[in-house]
Parts: C-alpha cells; sequence; structure tokens
C-alpha cells in the first residue's frame, strides 16, 4: 500500500471479470480447511466462474451464482466507508478485499470486490468516486455561492420587473380617477 | 535493562520486522490518501497511536502473565504437598513453557503497535492495523454522522483515549465485534484525542448535506434562499405600491 499517483491510467470500466488468481486464492483457503475442501471449494469455484462485475459512470453491479443468484448494485456516490482487508493470502497474490459500505442497516458490507488485480488503485478510484471526496466541504461553498450570484441577480431583475409593472398599473389607474 | 540489552533487542526487532516485511508483506510505511488536486495544499497527516498506549497494553500483558504464573505456582505447590519433586519439575517445566507464548505476544503488542496507522487529510480519515489480516479503513467527513470520545480509568492513567467515529447504517452488533466493525472507524490509543476530535467536528460542521449520499452537486442548496439587501428593496418597494394601488 505504497502511495499511488493518480487514479488516471487506471480504467474500471474495463473490469468485469475478477483475475484467475482469485481462484488460486479460492483454492488455497479451500485447502486449508482439510476434510472440508470439496464443501468449501465447489462453492467457490462456481462463484469465481460466475462473478461478473460492471463498473459504469454512476455505479457498481456484481453478480454471481448458478443455482442461487445474486446481483448487487449501488452507486459510487452512496458510498460511505471503503475497507481494504488482505490476509497474508491475499499479500501474497497481490489481492485485497475491497469491501464497500452503504448507509443500509446490514452490519456487513454491501459489496465485496475480490480479485482485482490492482486493488490499491481499485480503492483509490472508489475514493475519488465516494462522497465527500469531492468539492461538496470546504472551499467548494464559495465557489457554489458565487455561482448561484448569477442566478440571485436573475431573481432580482424580475423583482424589479415586478415592481415597475405595478407603478405602472398604479399610475394608469390613478390616470383614470 | 542496560543498553547493550536494548540495542540487542531493537536489532532483534528490526530483523523481524524486514522478515515480516519481506516475506508476510507486512507494509512498515505510514499508508497515504491522494490529494484531490494536485498541489492543492491539503493537508496530509498521518499518526499513530501515542506511547501511553503501548503501555496500556503491555499493562494487560503483565497483568495476565501474573494471573497465569500465581495459577502455576498454586497449582505446583497443591502438587508438591503430595509428592515434592514432581512438583518442582512441574513447576520448572511450567515456567520454561510459558515463556515461549510470552515472548511472542510481547513481540505481537510492540507489532500491534508499529502497524497502526492514523491518516487524516481535509477530507477523509484512513486508519490501517492489523498484522496477519491487515485491515484498512477509509471514511469522508463527509459521511460521518457522530464523533465520540471515550476514556476508561487505566486509559486515563496512560493518558490515551479513543475516538469512535461512525457513519449511517451498521448492525446492531456493532458492540461485539471489536474494532472491525464496518461502519466505524476507531482511533484509539491517542493523547490528543479532543484536538482530532475537534477537528473531524469541524470538518463535519462544513458539510452542507446530512451525509446519506444526497446529491448536492456542488452545493446548491445553499445559496438558493439567499435574500440580499437588493432584494429586499424591490421586495419593500412592490409591498408599497401594492399598497397604494388598494387605496
Amino acid at each position: 500500500m505504497d502511495p499511488e499517483p493518480a487514479t488516471e491510467t487506471f480504467d474500471p470500466t474495463s473490469i468485469t471479470r475478477p483475475g484467475s488468481v482469485l481462484l488460486t486464492y479460492y483454492i488455497l483457503v479451500s485447502v486449508l480447511t482439510l476434510v472440508g475442501f470439496p464443501f468449501v471449494f465447489l462453492p467457490l469455484y462456481f462463484k469465481y466462474h460466475t462473478l461478473k462485475y460492471t463498473f459504469d459512470d454512476k455505479g457498481i453491479s456484481m453478480s454471481w451464482g448458478i443455482l442461487f443468484r445474486k446481483e448487487i448494485y449501488l452507486t459510487y456516490r452512496r458510498i460511505q466507508d471503503i475497507h481494504v482487508t488482505r490476509n497474508l493470502f491475499h499479500r501474497w497474490l497481490g489481492l485485497a478485499a475491497v469491501s464497500i459500505q452503504t448507509a443500509s442497516g446490514s452490519s456487513g458490507a454491501e459489496m465485496t470486490i475480490e480479485g482485482i488485480d490492482e486493488p490499491e488503485k481499485m480503492r483509490d478510484f472508489l475514493y475519488s468516486q465516494m462522497r465527500g471526496a469531492r468539492g461538496e466541504t470546504g472551499e467548494s461553498e464559495t465557489e457554489a455561492v458565487a455561482q448561484d450570484d448569477s442566478a440571485d441577480d436573475e431573481a432580482l431583475a424580475l423583482l424589479r420587473e415586478i415592481r415597475d409593472e405595478l407603478k405602472g398599473m398604479r399610475e394608469k389607474a390613478g390616470a383614470k380617477l | 535493562m542496560s543498553e547493550p540489552v536494548i540495542n540487542v533487542a531493537s536489532w532483534m526487532y528490526e530483523g523481524i520486522w524486514s522478515g515480516l516485511t519481506e516475506y508476510f508483506r507486512v507494509p512498515r510505511k505510514a499508508p497515504s490518501i491522494p490529494a484531490r488536486r494536485a498541489g492543492g495544499g491539503e493537508t496530509h497527516e498521518s499518526f499513530r497511536p501515542a506511547a501511553g498506549f503501548l503501555g496500556y497494553l503491555k499493562f494487560f500483558f503483565w497483568l495476565i502473565c501474573v494471573l497465569i504464573l500465581v495459577g502455576l505456582i498454586i497449582l505446583s505447590i497443591t502438587i508438591m504437598i503430595t509428592e515434592f519433586s514432581l512438583g518442582v519439575i512441574l513447576l520448572l517445566v511450567f515456567l520454561v513453557v510459558i515463556l515461549l507464548p510470552a515472548s511472542v505476544a510481547y513481540l505481537a503488542i510492540h507489532l500491534r503497535y508499529d502497524t497502526t496507522w492514523y491518516v487524516m487529510t481535509d477530507r477523509s480519515l484512513r486508519i490501517r492495523r492489523g498484522i496477519w489480516v491487515i485491515h484498512e479503513t477509509t471514511i469522508t467527513f463527509e459521511n460521518i454522522q457522530n464523533v465520540s470520545v471515550s476514556q476508561g480509568p487505566l486509559q486515563r492513567y496512560f493518558g490515551i483515549s479513543d475516538v469512535v467515529v461512525e457513519t449511517a447504517g451498521g448492525g446492531g452488533d456493532s458492540k461485539q465485534k471489536g474494532l472491525q466493525v464496518s461502519n466505524q472507524g476507531i482511533i484509539e490509543g491517542i493523547a490528543n484525542a479532543d484536538e482530532i476530535r475537534d477537528r473531524i467536528l469541524s470538518r463535519m460542521r462544513q458539510s452542507v448535506s446530512a451525509g446519506l449520499g444526497d446529491e448536492a452537486e456542488g452545493g446548491q442548496s445553499i445559496g438558493r434562499a439567499r435574500w440580499t439587501p437588493e432584494h429586499l428593496t424591490a421586495l419593500r418597494d412592490i409591498r408599497a405600491e401594492i399598497a397604494l394601488l388598494s387605496n
């Protein structure tokens, strides 16, 4: 997790499938369970082969499963916290589990992105897209006010027009009397 | 401890660290957060728990050591009453056996302290901790719902406190899962908790939204209802005109 430059060179939209190292990782994890190997490995094997990611300009969707299909969609702007968890195997294989948390009630992560070859870049990309990493706080407020001044001026002009119209009406009415 | 002992200990510790970074890919450097704009003058500060946190962890270590030792001695003495030589041998074996896990635990405390990093920028907070499993949490101040500071009596003695930062959501079992709760970030064992809390709070106050993913693009909601004196003059003029008209 050394300092990364910018995320400009990283294009998440090209990611649709996890890297093949993920299967290696799943095998390692399953082997660790010894007797449980077939029971642990089979679901993970199918998960690996059906796992699909779609990154668009607003959000991420992720789907997997054969018998029980699951699909998750969330928008970048709803991301509240990003968790990167790396165990020993993850670090050896250059992987990480990037978990994304939104404001929903579940205590676990809403989405866990696994098997990305460059997890740091993925994390930095998500960070740059999530709420609060952009210009919502601080100096942007003054910018926003400055932008709104033009709109206010229009409102002022409208008010002045109404006043002048009323003045005209009153003068006309005064002339009739 | 004398100086050579400390030297040898720190040399060994460095050796363990280089082994960890080499073979187990444990990062030793502080994490970093990419800046929003290049050269935008954003602050980027990384810190780790205060020295008191190490003392706090070691206190528990020694407490548990003493408790186990007392238990073993009592056990050995009861055996000694019936069979003296067996009791002495057992006591010696216990003492040797306990030494290994104790030194590993002592090392783990130091490693835990050295792998804990907190990074704060103008916009976000990143917490990284862990040796075997490294957990890293990134939260932007915009999303923070509340900040709490907690300090126990022992922590007060060591001059440290924990700052807990929470975002929205999260399940009810957050207390049980300890440090790896997904919707909160725990900055534990820092000496300047009040300062950190105030900094987070001042960042939170600048936020215009409820921190729930509201689409406040560029903060349009701020300037909308802002009336300037010119507006008020124009509105007063209109009122006067209407008043004249109805008379």
